[in-house]
């Protein structure tokens, strides 16, 4: 087993920024004590080369994107339907999941058995999930092995049968997996955001509501919701457009369209968050800590759910057409990389390589198309628990307080349009950039505009969103509370702390408490 | 666990054909500098990236006695100042330029890896020259970067419910050698370290004869050439030897069994293990292909009988862990709620001995190549995953060359191989089984 400096890191998590690579002379250095010598300087950059991207639509109403990229003799397909957890009922929470992973467990011609055995004996695998706002099933393939391997893909995701026997197995394995997230402090943080901080049910399903779903439903909700006007097929890697706009056709052509349209009821939180109106004063607005007495560190974080979100679209007949990035995407990726998205980021300068008090601090936005999910967390020792969360409630409130300066404002943007870069070397970094400008409906010659928008945030900017963003959201500590709680309260004077203890936590329903017997 | 989404990738194949794949070698340029390094180059333009690694021959086999977790733990301090950079300045040099950079620290080695835009190549070689000899770190770094490794162990080890099942898997699968003491080590003997052992490891273990320089990417050989001989060609050849690990792991004569018990195990669970031959054995790609018969994917014979048809185990696995002394063959199984680990071990036990009289079928064989073949392409698309590929090489088989032949090697595995590796390598008396469950007790032996 090995081990290492720095959890790995996964470059895809933030879209697609682009371009060339900032020229950077002497960023920092000059704090060593008399150095004999210094770096050497790079010398001019070369540029990064962004690769075209092809569309069409095909009769049925499915958009084949491609991404033509040749060298490595790869090719990943991708069909990205567009809902998921956002489309089902809260009481089946974990439908659109269970949905799309059963896709590969059995069609009207293969076995789940078979699916796997012909796949693999290509050499491949072929994964099906769902998330928020999208499910996907996703291939790759050795570009001359494509053909046979999006004939199974098709199969499985327009003739897919939903066997009881699988259903029954896949509920069963859900749960357990669940039980042991359960005794995970992160994992129990991430859930309880959902519900309290995040106002949205939990996408991968509670053990109740897990237990609620049944075939009627999947079949229902696989009706519904996969049709080739809700979805986009992309191809990343060594293929030509010709050949893969024939494949789409070969294999998705005769994929037959609805008429009625699709539910989208679901499409912002069902549940609102249990929060006032009006813009908070306060950044912290409640603190809350669930008692998990065995955990072997506490997870520490603020969740703030925002009302602004990914895309921006100009509504034309049938629905959101002619989308961009909304005006907060950049200044809030680019806050991210100054706050928590990076090793160099604050918070772990902070919390890791100033006070060693944990292995890493990270915050992200989980984008919704017009709402979004900030988190900042971290892992620590229990004793340490509530130093972090006051440290953590530091960071965010500078981001409110100061404009981020020149200095660090430019190896920051660096880290994003470099991991932009990173990303254009695999064919699942081009997907993963390609499949969100299609998720929020954004026209794709974004990629070439990015570098100038990430380089176009200022100080000011970011200081505005955080102002106008960040506050309200709540500090949730999971762990072993006898070792933090006096120093919690403490620390945050003026707030009154929730307590849950573990065996009381019911994630099915909004107070987060089983009903007093 | 259940939940990704794989986006894997197939190899070309008709019906009947051998499985031969394409795979584009890799243009190695290598040579030894007189101070002992060896430099391994392959030039690749495709994108303007390049990725610098040094791979050192010291891991945690080498740790001091009495403090376990030292050569992982000194891998951190590598990321503080030296003479000539204040801490954390290779995160300024890689990082904030758009690039990335880690280390990790595995049983034999220490590797030390950046990507950067290619501009930045003259840069990122001066700075790992720097760090070889010029390591300034003070007591006060190197007592808050030990808290750090610290919540690394509570996140990995004891945060996860199964993370110590797999910190057992090497502390007790091991009599004699120092493979025994997990990488990670414990938070006794972290607290034991002193920062006079940090230079001593150093001295010991960081030099020029210690390490290979990997380069790959973007930039003009002959520029590439002359700034290794600037930077790295003036470090200084200790004369002394370096110390090596002898123990040698005796072969196992029974069964040990293991009972372990831990405060926070939602479902019990078993691994077992064999001792596996070093990395240089010729059987390895045998094995490796007995792994991936047995656990690679829903079609895997682990996944279809523990998993899909008796619903035994909730995950449950096979895989090789190689190294350059005696390896193991690990079996883990975290058990389905209902079901026993017993039962698991004896599904475990009734695989190996099919594997053993039947062998795999012809498709399972191809089948199985072709998934590692593909693994191994899919390795090709970033410079980092080359450059990787190299270290790995150098290494475990001693040389930079062994990637070209990998996928032959492979191909070449008969089914009678893999039927002769199971039997010779998976003894039912010769095996550590540990039985990993919730409880309030450190386990004791059965």
């Amino acid at each position: 087993m090995t081990l290492g400096k720095d959890i790995k890191s996964n470059h895809a998590r933030h879209a697609v920024i682009t371009v060339l690579f900032a020229l950077l002379l002497g960023v920092s250095g000059g704090r060593a004590q008399q150095p004999s010598e210094t770096p050497p300087p790079p010398s001019n950059p070369r540029p990064v080369t962004i690769p075209n991207v092809t569309e069409t639509v095909l009769p049925n109403g499915l958009k084949v994107v491609v991404v033509s990229r040749r060298g490595i003799p790869l090719v990943t397909a991708s069909l990205l339907v567009k809902s998921g957890a956002n489309l089902e009922n809260e009481k089946e929470a974990g439908l659109a999941d269970i949905t799309a992973s059963l896709l590969i467990k059995g069609t009207t011609s293969m076995t789940a058995t078979e699916i796997a055995e012909q796949i693999e004996f290509l050499g491949g695998d072929i994964g099906s999930g769902a998330g928020w706002t999208s499910s996907s099933v996703n291939i790759g393939s050795m570009s001359s092995g494509l053909g046979k391997a999006l004939s199974i893909m098709s199969d499985t995701v327009i003739r897919p049968s939903f066997p009881e026997k699988e259903i029954a197995l896949l509920k069963k394995q859900t749960i357990d997996d669940i039980n042991v997230s359960l005794k995970q402090p992160g994992a129990v943080m991430n859930y309880v955001s959902s519900r309290y901080s995040f106002g949205e049910h939990l996408a991968g399903g509670t053990r109740q509501s897990i237990g609620n779903i049944n075939r009627n439903a999947i079949v229902r909700f696989h009706r519904q919701n996969y049709r080739p006007e809700n979805s986009v097929l992309i191809f990343t890697g060594d293929i030509s457009e010709k050949t893969a706009f024939g494949f789409a056709k070969l294999f998705f052509g005769g994929w037959q369209g609805r008429s009625d349209s699709i539910r989208k009821t679901n499409e912002v939180a069902a549940v609102e968050p249990s929060k006032s109106g009006n813009l908070p004063e306060r950044l912290v607005s409640r603190l809350l800590v669930i008692d998990l007495p065995d955990a072997g560190q506490a997870a520490v974080g603020y969740m703030n759910r925002l009302k602004t979100g990914r895309s921006e679209c100009d509504s034309g007949a049938g629905g959101a057409h002619n989308c961009r990035s909304s005006k907060v995407y950049f200044p809030a990726g680019v806050l991210n990389s100054v706050l928590g998205g990076g090793y160099s980021a604050r918070l772990n300068q902070e919390i890791r390589l100033k006070r060693g008090l944990s292995y890493g601090a990270r915050s992200g936005f989980d984008w919704r198309s017009s709402a979004a999910n900030f988190g900042a967390s971290t892992q620590t020792k229990n004793e340490s628990a509530a130093h972090v969360a006051e440290l953590i409630q530091t960071e965010i409130e500078k981001l409110i307080r100061e404009p981020v300066s020149p200095d660090e404002l430019v190896p920051r943007k660096a880290v994003v349009t470099g991991g932009f870069g990173l990303g254009l070397q695999t064919n699942r970094g081009v997907a993963g950039m390609v499949r969100d400008l299609y998720l929020y409906g954004i026209n794709p010659d974004e990629l070439n505009e990015y570098m100038n928008k990430v380089e176009g945030v200022s100080g000011d900017q970011i200081m505005e969103f955080a102002s106008k963003n960040l506050k309200g959201g709540d500090i949730i500590v999971v762990g072993d509370s006898k070792m933090f709680i006096e120093d919690l309260q403490k620390r945050f004077p003026n707030q009154t702390i929730e307590v849950i203890k573990a065996e009381d936590l019911n994630l099915d329903s909004r107070t987060l408490r089983k009903a007093k017997r | 666990m259940r939940k990704f989404i794989i986006l894997a990738v197939f190899s070309i194949l008709t019906a009947g054909a051998s499985g031969q794949t394409g795979i584009a070698p890799l243009d190695i340029d290598q040579r030894t500098l007189q101070n002992g390094l060896q430099v391994v180059t392959v030039r690749d333009t495709a994108t303007p990236l390049v990725s610098v690694q040094v791979w050192y021959r010291v891991g945690s086999k080498d740790d001091p006695d009495g403090k376990s977790g030292f050569a992982h733990m000194f891998e951190h301090m590598m990321f503080k100042a030296t003479k000539n950079m204040p801490n954390e300045k290779m995160d300024r040099l890689t990082e904030d330029v758009g690039g990335f950079n880690n280390a990790f620290t595995a049983d034999d080695t220490t590797a030390y890896y950046e990507v950067v835009p290619s501009n930045y190549l003259e840069t990122l070689l001066w700075a790992e020259s720097d760090r070889m000899v010029n390591l300034a770190v003070d007591k006060g770094n190197f007592e808050s970067e030990r808290d750090v490794v610290k919540e690394e162990y509570r996140q990995r080890y004891e945060t996860n419910p199964y993370g110590m099942l797999f910190w057992y898997v090497d502390n007790l699968s091991y009599k004699v050698h120092p493979y025994k003491r997990p990488g990670i080590g414990n938070l006794e003997e972290l607290s034991a370290a002193t920062l006079e052992d940090a230079f001593k490891f150093y001295r010991e273990y960081y030099r020029p004869d210690n390490a290979a320089l990997i380069v790959v990417g973007d930039f003009d050989s002959e520029q590439l050439d002359r700034w290794v001989d600037k930077y790295f060609g003036r470090i200084e050849k200790p004369a002394d030897n370096i110390k090596r690990v002898t123990a040698v792991e005796p072969p196992r004569t029974e069964t040990a069994r293991f009972i372990k018990l831990r405060p926070n195990v939602p479902l019990p669970a078993v691994a077992i293990t064999y001792l596996a031959p070093p990395s240089t054995s010729n059987e390895i790609p045998a094995l490796e292909i007995a792994a991936a018969i047995l656990s690679d994917g829903r079609s895997s014979r682990i996944y279809q009988e523990l998993i899909y048809k008796q619903q035994l185990a909730q995950d449950a696995g096979f895989f090789t862990d190689i190294r350059t002394d005696t390896g193991l063959l690990t079996f883990y199984g975290i058990a389905a709620s209902g079901k026993s680990i017993e039962a698991i071990e004896a599904a475990f036990l009734k695989e190996i001995s099919k594997l053993k009289t039947e062998g795999p079928t012809a498709d399972e064989l191809m089948k199985a190549k072709n998934k590692l073949v593909v693994g191994i392409l899919e390795g090709r698309e970033t410079v980092n995953g080359k450059a990787q590929a190299i270290g790995n090489a150098i290494i475990y088989q001693n040389d930079p060359n062994a990637v070209n032949s990998d996928v032959a090697k492979l191909q070449q595995v008969t089914i009678e191989d893999v039927v002769q590796v199971m039997n010779k390598h998976f003894d039912e008396n010769k095996r550590t089984v540990i039985y990993y469950k919730q409880g309030d007790e450190t386990g004791a032996k059965k």
